[in-house]
């Protein structure tokens, strides 16, 4: 048997799949053999498993549930009756359209239910805005004042979600979370990069016409999120997502790519 | 709230999945109201893909359902399985890899000092995961996120920040042990 991990860190590397080579292969032949180190390795991947916790909450879609559970229903038939699993596979195959249709009326519906788990994940994405927004003191103390304003925003009663619609032909999906008494939006988007030399802008939609909060890119990494100011007791009437020229436009002129209402 | 109180009123995982045992699909209903949208959360982080994402996250429920004997409660915790598999399952489908080891219900032990069964178990524990990473430096955060979501070893998170191998290492390192401490009771 070879040596004990001299690190207990190691354990948790491993599970994380940091670790290669020589590294990767030392540990795999120590808990073949090792019971109290596979113990802990044991500790390590239900630690690292916890991590899953930190990623973004999406619900399944409503329709989700049923086909799993048809579908075990036509597996256990088939060990009875081959020709009626056929048929309930047919049978499945010609919900294929409902199940899209439910899929998007969820992607609206869920993120009320969300609001209080948003906050921590919204939270973590804004750190990763800071360390690109380092630049001098000046600017860090900008960033902890909007931190300040975030988490005061996060306590707020009034502070309201709403989930974005897709326009077709647009794989998105956005948050916009806004308190309009304090005159803050925070948006969260997943979408394809915009095209080259065009950015997406965010919209607020009121009486009064629409107000930007925000161009933005979502790069290679498929997401973006931040914050804006608008003007305190800015009610909206709903939120829009258009493409505009890269740094965003100071009325809309683009396609309009996502949009929602707020009754 | 303890992370315990949410199960008081309600039939342990290792309950659910004898009944899932005995081909009842009631349990199933229940074991995937517990933790389909934790597994479609993370499916979609790593694949940033809502189709594929509830693809993956229905096969593992019907995984669960043709090998739920072989769940052994004594190894370990069943969420804590599930996230495992569905972590490997979506990493090798990023990496166009075929089905790495650990995709198996029961394959590896995965112990976990948390009952997550129910709904406010589980948003507890993720507001913990997310602060103590929050908490984290910068840098440290990043090397974590790139090594669990994005499924890179030290050496390709170093090629991917062009920061030195020595340097990655020791971020992660470093990231393990306080998210360690972080999370313990």
């Amino acid at each position: 048997m070879n040596a004990h991990p001299t690190r207990e860190e190691d354990f948790d590397l491993y599970a994380l799949g940091a670790l290669e080579g020589d590294e990767k292969q030392a540990i795999e032949r120590h808990v073949a053999e090792c019971a109290e180190c596979a113990r802990k390795l044991a500790e390590a991947r239900g630690r690292i498993a916890l991590l899953a916790l930190a990623a973004p909450p999406v619900a399944p879609s409503p329709g989700a549930k049923q086909q799993l559970l048809r579908r075990i229903h036509a597996e256990d038939t088939a060990r009875i009756s081959p020709a009626a699993a056929t048929k309930a596979a047919a049978a499945e195959r010609r919900e294929f359209f409902p199940k899209w249709w439910s899929r998007t009326m969820a992607a609206a519906g869920v993120a009320a239910a969300l609001a209080a788990i948003f906050l921590w994940t919204e939270n973590a994405r804004l750190n990763q805005r800071l360390e690109k927004m380092q630049a001098s003191l000046d600017q860090q103390a900008k960033d902890l004042h909007e931190a300040r304003e975030e988490a005061e925003m996060f306590e707020s009663a009034e502070t309201r979600m709403v989930a974005l619609t897709p326009m077709p032909g647009h794989p998105m999906t956005a948050r916009v979370l806004y308190n309009a008494k304090m005159g803050m939006v925070m948006c969260d988007v997943q979408a394809p990069a915009a095209p080259q030399k065009m950015s997406y802008q965010l919209w607020v939609m009121t009486k009064g016409g629409p107000i930007s909060a925000g161009a933005f890119n979502t790069g290679s990494t498929g997401w973006s999120s931040w914050m804006s100011d608008v003007p305190k007791g800015t009610q909206p009437m709903g939120f829009a997502i258009t493409i505009e020229p890269e740094g965003g436009m100071p009325h809309p002129t683009g396609p309009m790519v996502m949009t929602t209402r707020i009754s | 709230m303890s992370p315990q109180a949410g199960a008081q009123s309600r039939e342990t995982d290792a309950a659910l999945m004898e009944r899932i045992a005995q081909r009842d699909e009631s349990a199933l209903a229940e074991l995937y109201d517990r933790y389909a949208a934790m597994l479609t959360s993370v499916l979609n982080r790593i694949l940033r893909d809502t189709q594929a994402a509830e693809e993956i996250m229905q096969d593992i429920f019907f995984q669960v359902w043709r090998t739920s004997s072989q769940f052994d409660a004594g190894r370990g915790s069943l969420p804590g399985w599930l996230a495992v598999i569905a972590r490997n399952r979506a990493i090798s489908r990023l990496r166009r890899k075929n089905p790495a080891q650990g995709e198996e219900l029961g394959e590896n032990s995965v112990a976990l000092a948390y009952n997550l069964e129910s709904e406010a178990a589980q948003r507890e524990m993720m507001a913990r995961v997310v602060g103590a990473l929050t908490r984290l430096p910068e840098e440290q955060r990043r090397a974590v996120e790139l090594a669990y979501f994005e499924g890179m070893t030290h050496s390709e998170i170093a090629r991917h920040t062009g920061d030195p191998l020595g340097t990655v290492k020791t971020r992660l390192r470093a990231a393990v042990e306080t998210l360690k401490r972080n999370l313990q009771r």
